[in-house]
């Protein structure tokens, strides 16, 4: 199985959140937050022609991960057949190194251990796309093989 | 590459798999938080009988699979803790708030009494019945109201969509939708379905990406801006100068249908009379839009055919020039020669509970189980005679002044289904206004400070929780199941009709026949039947609909007074109104009010959406609130570095009216001078700044959109890191 990743196309995303929602949805995230996936709000100003734009932004599932590296206990790891970076939560003692070098704040903090997306792996291992590509109504999420 | 290979093997997240073995189930019903437009199907993933995920249905054409950010919330919105369980029976005053629960027949035989009895003493007409959200229920509830003998039968209608089809109707005695997949010029007129309709955003993005030229109407940056050829950023309430100025354009630059209008419109002479008033140069001064701007718009709309206009169903008519305003606006469309064509706006009527599918139901039979003529004029006929000459329904927005002033006759008592007093200008007038009556009964969901108000409150339950029939506009049906049982006792708002029923209206056979024997009586000419539909848990395609052809006109003409397009509207000379789309000033506004201005010198418009809510439908809910925490209110840099306002300070806006509190959002997206104010917070409700009669004189829609106001840092409040 090849690596494969998110995709997004920022044409068609409209800010409407309902990947943020999904991610929740999906793994039972507390009312409050965080979710696994947040959208970024950019916003030109009038010189430039006033418009707004968003990115929805969750795990890359890095090839080469910090995460992986700095972890003191090896809770992180990466699925050797897809690339799928994981996080093993019964050795994950929360210290949040994972989250200083992550360059986009992907990893949570919850409940005493760190957290973070998981590509919704049963679902993907079984043909479904994760849950955040599901619900897109604009159809700027996806899934594909990493081009290398 | 530094993997790390010291495989542990991790149990895998929950993946919420639907397997026999994890007895985890999909079940298959439809959303309905918001409005019938979208009412997206739900795979509702079920274990051991509750709801465990939510993902859109993929073989349901309209949503094909997905949802927006307030579906997925649904879990949060079915189980949520403020659901109503029980019947209740207030106890105390109706400011107490303090309810005991009964049984269902206690409470339907009270509500009963009460209703035969204030019938008896005052007519039926004196009491109404209101419609809010969900809207299934409204053609069941309309006809319990006609077979009562009430003409007061009212919903959230008059504050909605119904204005832009009066407006549509004077012109052209039909609303005409945006054909949009086969336009080549969209006029995107005061409207965002990003945020409003997610199903038509995906479509709107398709055709944009096929090349169509998009024309942006309105004062915001919404994402649609990014993908407009040209952006109109008007002063809001402008709208009617604006599409005067075009016109203008358009006639002078000899760009419009002259066989059309020949043909078939009546009052061009004094449409263009009145339309040379409009040069763009004083359209310019009005809108603030740059006249060369206006020409290219006008010039690209008139020479890319087929071109459509797309409006949302009510901001361009939330403003107290609203009507005539919108009528100047779709005055476009027929003197383009775009009425009525492929690819411009084009006539089609609804089928069932406002979507356009080709299919023809008996619902308005079924609605008016007896003719106006047999019943007291309705509420508000007197105050606004062209609503109620083309809007088969009461005007529930003069309620809280017949309420209050009883005449022409005293209205006692309301039969609310989800009934929100925040819907109304002047919120606070309706809510005492509801405190007056004799007896005022809600069904809801939610325990909501309306309901905490009515003597009885009912449990209404979810979509999940019952079995409706739901037509989409890709010729598709769904007739559901309930996916859950329903929590505590509660019930689906059409039961609870037919039960007031048998108990009010006895003698009306038809409703005797219980939802799904009403649903036959109604589907008859389709050739659908509910035994049939049930067949299809998912849904499934209508077989041999046909569209209706376009220029319907040349064999029918139009169903207005002449039988023509009427650029001068018989219908509101006869009613003593202006019959041009003349073009007013909002009545708050710096050219209409310059003392007020002087006090309030910021424009305020409110209402416009953000994806995650839809009025106050979903702000209850933690994954919702996680997204927006607090009411926000959107100010341009430059208004709020005046103010010394930073982002995220609370401030007080106040107009002439009231005040409110709320958080600062510093935003570009509005214009300078613009003050963006989002509706329905329970804490910070910005129709309570708004006057009660702040109306359209022609269909007494509340101008929600243009007012005058000021804002101000409240000192003390830290400023919010966030």
């Amino acid at each position: 199985m090849a690596t494969i990743g998110f995709q997004f196309n920022g044409l068609r995303c409209s800010g409407c959140m309902a990947c943020v929602v999904a991610c929740m949805d999906q793994n039972d995230l507390p009312g409050g937050g965080p979710s696994f996936r947040h959208v970024i709000r950019i916003e030109r100003d009038e010189y430039s022609g006033p418009s707004i734009d968003f990115i929805s932004i969750s795990c890359h599932h890095c090839d080469d991960a910090p995460c992986i590296t700095v972890c003191p206990t090896g809770a992180i790891y990466k699925r050797s057949e897809d690339g799928i970076v994981h996080l093993n939560e019964n050795i994950c003692i929360g210290c949040h190194s994972c989250l200083m070098v992550c360059p986009f704040g992907v990893p949570k903090f919850l409940d005493g251990k760190m957290a973070k997306c998981h590509f919704c792996t049963e679902r993907v291992d079984r043909g479904l796309a994760p849950a955040c590509v599901r619900i897109c109504p604009t159809g700027a999420l996806g899934i594909a093989p990493v081009e290398k | 590459m530094a993997v790390n290979t010291f495989k542990i093997q991790s149990p895998i997240p929950n993946g919420k798999i639907p397997a026999l073995s994890r007895g985890i189930e999909i079940r298959k019903t439809i959303c309905s938080i918001c409005n019938p437009l979208s009412h997206c199907g739900i795979d509702a993933y079920v274990k051991d009988g509750v709801v465990i995920k939510v993902e859109g249905t993929g073989e349901n054409p309209h949503n094909q699979g997905t949802l927006c950010s307030k579906g997925a919330a649904s879990r949060q919105y079915i189980y949520h803790p403020d659901r109503i369980r029980f019947p209740l029976l207030r106890k105390g005053d109706r400011d107490s708030g303090t309810f005991e629960p009964i049984s269902w027949d206690e409470a339907l035989d009270r509500i009963a009494g009460e209703l035969l009895r204030i019938r008896e003493e005052s007519g039926p007409e004196s009491i109404a019945f209101y419609a809010g959200y969900p809207k299934w229920m409204r053609p069941f509830l309309k006809r319990l109201a006609h077979s009562f003998g009430s003409p007061n039968y009212c919903s959230e209608s008059s504050t909605c969509s119904a204005g832009a089809l009066l407006a549509s109707k004077l012109n052209y005695g039909v609303a005409a939708r945006a054909d949009m997949s086969k336009s080549n010029c969209l006029m995107v007129w005061s409207t965002n379905p990003f945020y409003s309709n997610t199903s038509a955003a995906r479509k709107l993005l398709d055709v944009i990406e096929r090349g169509v030229h998009v024309i942006e109407v309105g004062p915001l940056i919404t994402p649609l801006t990014s993908h407009a050829d040209i952006h109109l950023r008007i002063r809001p309430g402008t709208s009617g100068a604006l599409a005067l100025s075009m016109a203008h354009v358009i006639i002078e630059e000899r760009l419009f249908d002259r066989k059309f209008i020949e043909e078939w419109t009546i009052g061009f002479k004094e449409y263009l009379a009145y339309v040379q008033q409009f040069p763009p140069a004083l359209g310019e001064q009005i809108t603030g839009v740059s006249a060369e701007l206006i020409q290219r718009a006008a010039r690209l709309y008139a020479t890319t055919k087929p071109a459509a206009i797309l409006t949302g169903p009510n901001a361009t008519v939330h403003h107290t020039n609203g009507i005539q305003n919108h009528r100047a606006i779709t005055a476009l469309i027929g003197l383009t020669g775009n009425f009525d064509r492929e690819g411009g706006n084009y006539v089609a009527p609804p089928s069932y509970l406002y979507v356009v599918n080709g299919v023809v139901t008996r619902q308005a039979a079924f609605e008016q189980s007896r003719p106006w003529e047999e019943m007291a004029p309705r509420i508000g006929e007197d105050r606004y005679p062209v609503w109620c000459r083309l809007i088969p329904e009461a005007q529930a927005i003069h309620l809280p002044f017949q309420i209050q002033q009883r005449k022409p006759y005293p209205v006692r008592a309301v039969v609310g289904f989800g009934i929100n007093h925040r819907m109304w200008p002047g919120s606070d007038f309706m809510c005492d206004s509801l405190k007056k009556l004799d007896f005022f009964v809600d069904v809801d969901l939610f325990m909501t400070d309306t309901a905490r108000l009515a003597d009885l409150v009912l449990p209404a339950c979810s979509s999940f929780e019952r079995s409706e029939l739901k037509f989409y506009p890709e010729q598709y049906v769904i007739w559901t199941s309930p996916v859950i049982e329903p929590i505590g006792e509660s019930r689906p708002d059409v039961d609870v009709i037919l039960d007031l029923a048998s108990r009010i209206t006895p003698e009306d056979a038809l409703l005797k026949k219980g939802y799904e024997g009403c649903m036959d009586w109604i589907l008859k000419p389709t050739g659908l039947c509910v035994s049939e539909l049930k067949r299809h848990p998912g849904g499934c395609p209508i077989q041999h609909v046909r569209m209706p052809p376009y220029q319907k006109y040349q064999d029918a003409g139009f169903s207005t007074p002449s039988g023509k397009m009427e650029f001068t509207s018989a219908v509101l000379k006869e009613m003593g109104f202006d019959p041009l789309p003349q073009y007013r000033e909002p009545n708050f506004s710096r050219p209409a009010t310059p003392d007020m201005s002087e006090t309030f010198p910021l424009i305020l418009t409110t209402g416009a959406r953000l994806p995650m809510l839809v009025h106050s439908r979903t702000y209850r809910l933690p994954w919702i609130r996680y997204l927006h925490p607090d009411p926000m209110v959107d100010i341009h840099p430059m208004d709020a570095r005046e103010r010394k306002i930073s982002s995220g300070d609370w401030v007080e806006l106040s107009t002439r009216r009231g005040r409110i509190r709320v958080k600062a959002h510093l935003t570009e997206t509005v214009p300078s001078g613009t003050i963006n104010m989002y509706h329905g917070y329970p804490g910070a409700d910005v129709n309570e700044v708004i006057e009660p009669d702040y109306v359209d004189p022609i269909s007494g829609y509340p101008g929600f959109k243009s007012l005058l106001c000021e804002v101000r840092r409240i000192s003390g409040k830290a400023k919010d890191s966030a």
